[in-house]
């Protein structure tokens, strides 16, 4: 058994949002606290940044998209 | 027999009970990158202020080979020192004497312990490395964990007690640490669960190891059982010696003083919170631009951080600090996050620590595992303990506090002392989108382009209501303040409020929701 809440590479939306920005692609390497993509929800242009240094191996959201709770946003490797 | 004799008798005994459970075993503690119960009782209080007690116990156990066996100290050293000169009783499970398991004596040893911390009113530090009861010593060991228990019960809010996970801590075992006010683990040593992985294997056929069951990952980022994360074992000593200086030794004594000092200059509060209520920052540097010299101890930094709780000192008195923090998950309220404010704010007030709320969250989490999870009897605990905390309570509004969770972060209504709120902050039964869109329903519907009307009844209502005066106009808040009088204040209203009586009617005691 994975222990899939430790397992901080799949990026997911706490709670349903709006996507406002999408600041890397796929391939970007990426430093630890760096923005990858800003989730607009609970009233807030929530930042969702990189938990390690490392590099970006999806991106399956754009700009003004709408996702639902869970929805994993980034992946990386 | 000559006096000299007996002495040199005394340290030869001395010398064979410091040798633990023998070279061997010792090693082995050694390479599972442990250091020995002694060596850790060293290692975290002051130099050469431990004195042992109980060295020359001896268990009496008789059946299943163990009539005649010889267990130094019977896994377990317990004494007293001090921590930056301030005393503590202490025990340390001897992992190397017979697993540092817990037989009859070895638990009259603990308990002897946490007697003496109740009656002399000190705090109780005790470092679980065990393989749980020991099997041969039967229903005594049951007894021995149940005496730990209520021990833990009795001594509950009198005074600190600190639990150490530093090796296996499994079955009935958990609980003692469970009990009491902190508890601080060690990545790949510390291991707690009530069931072990062989158990689940047997029964469910579920395959896990001890590590992503119950290792210290698990505790100090999913369960929130631990308070206390470090890497190494020096480093958990270096939190534990840092968290002594800001608690006090009993509940009816006053956190040590320090020497006042001015935060940083690094940290200017003027410019953490942005104008935009959109936007996130990390609300500890508005502590760390509050506090003298900087200097916050967080509590639970790896759990439920849309919440921050930790001390730290105003005009070198101990404060307790509670925060909605905006850079996690937008700052909301939900299960975990209640269940970790709700129980500092009941230690802050047991231990007559002052309480600071600062308040910037856009209220409860939806969601349908919240409602399922139990978000209201969560919720409520952190309302309860709000309420029920008569220890000085001062709230600072930074920017958004809306619909139940306005209430329950230390607002008037649950009689918070003090209320002051920043020219930013907007306190309404709820955001402006939402409420336009329930109170101009008609209109917007109505409307020749509702999408401008809603627009238009947005703006409205945020003008009207999203600022701290209409709260200001009731007295629910005291004052608005600029940013930079924040330290002011809060240094002013401790002053002011060190005479506090909060009378409350008698009663055995209250029942929280948990």
């Amino acid at each position: 058994m994975s222990l899939n809440r430790l397992d901080n590479k799949q990026l997911t939306a706490f709670i349903p949002g709006t996507i406002v920005d999408v600041k890397v692609k796929v391939g970007q390497q990426v430093k630890q606290g760096e923005i990858l993509v800003v989730l607009d929800a609970m009233k807030m242009h929530n930042r969702i940044l990189a938990p390690m240094n490392t590099t970006v191996k999806e991106v399956n959201v754009k700009t003004g998209e709408r996702v639902v709770k869970g929805f994993v946003m980034v992946v990386l490797d | 027999m000559p006096l000299n004799d007996k002495i040199e008798e005394l340290k030869k005994r001395k010398e064979e009970v410091l040798q633990g459970g023998g070279e061997q075993a010792v090693a082995k503690q050694a390479a599972m990158g442990k250091l020995t119960a002694r060596e850790r009782i060293i290692a975290l209080l002051d130099e050469d202020s431990f004195n042992e007690y109980d060295m020359f116990v001896e268990h009496e156990a008789r059946d299943f080979g163990m009539d005649g066996k010889i267990l130094h100290g019977d896994g377990v050293i317990i004494g007293t020192g001090t921590i930056y000169g301030a005393p503590v009783a202490i025990f340390a499970q001897d992992f190397t004497v017979a697993g540092g398991s817990l037989g009859f004596m070895h638990a009259r040893k603990i308990t002897k312990m946490m007697d003496y911390a109740l009656r002399m009113r000190i705090p109780l530090i005790g470092i679980n490395d065990s393989g749980g009861a020991r099997i041969q010593e039967g229903v005594n060991s049951l007894a021995g964990y149940g005496e730990i228990f209520w021990r833990n019960t009795l001594s509950s809010g009198i005074i600190p007690q600190i639990s150490v996970i530093l090796g296996p801590c499994a079955g009935g075992a958990v609980y003692s640490p469970a009990l009491t006010d902190f508890v601080f683990v060690v990545d790949k040593i510390s291991k707690m669960f009530i069931t072990g992985p062989e158990v689940i294997k047997s029964v469910l056929g579920e395959e896990i190891s001890q590590e992503d069951l119950g290792g210290a990952k698990v505790h100090a980022m999913i369960t929130g059982n631990a308070h206390f994360y470090s890497e190494s074992e020096l480093e958990c000593f270096e939190q534990i010696k840092k968290l002594i200086t800001f608690i006090p030794w009993n509940n009816t004594r006053k956190a040590r003083s320090f020497e006042p000092k001015e935060p940083k200059s690094t940290y200017n509060i003027s410019e953490i919170v942005p104008g935009d209520p959109k936007q996130p920052y990390d609300v500890r540097d508005v502590i760390r631009a509050i506090v003298d010299d900087s200097d916050f101890f967080e509590i639970h930094e790896l759990w439920a951080g849309n919440i921050v709780i930790g001390f730290g000192r105003l005009n070198g008195e101990t404060v307790g600090f509670v925060a909605n923090q905006p850079m996690v998950m937008a700052g909301v309220l939900d299960v975990d996050s209640s269940d970790k404010a709700a129980r500092f704010i009941r230690y802050c007030n047991a231990f007559s620590i002052p309480l600071c709320t600062l308040v910037d969250l856009p209220g409860y989490l939806p969601g349908i595992d919240q409602e399922h999870a139990g978000v209201i009897r969560h919720g409520a605990k952190l309302l309860y303990a709000y309420s029920e905390a008569s220890v000085p309570k001062m709230t600072v509004i930074l920017r958004k506090a809306y619909g139940g969770g306005y209430i329950a972060m230390s607002s008037r209504h649950l009689r918070a002392d003090f209320v002051f709120a920043w020219p930013g902050a907007e306190i309404a039964v709820m955001g402006p989108e939402g409420a336009a869109n329930i109170i101009f329903r008609k209109e917007i519907m109505e409307a020749e382009n509702p999408d401008e009307m809603r627009k238009q009844k947005v703006e409205e209502y945020k003008e009207k209501f999203a600022n701290p005066y209409v709260a200001a106009a009731k007295g629910y808040i005291d004052t608005v303040i600029e940013p930079e009088e924040t330290r002011k204040m809060l240094l002013h209203s401790l002053e002011v409020s060190s005479n506090k009586v909060a009378d409350r009617p008698f009663k055995k005691h209250g029942i929280p929701p948990f």
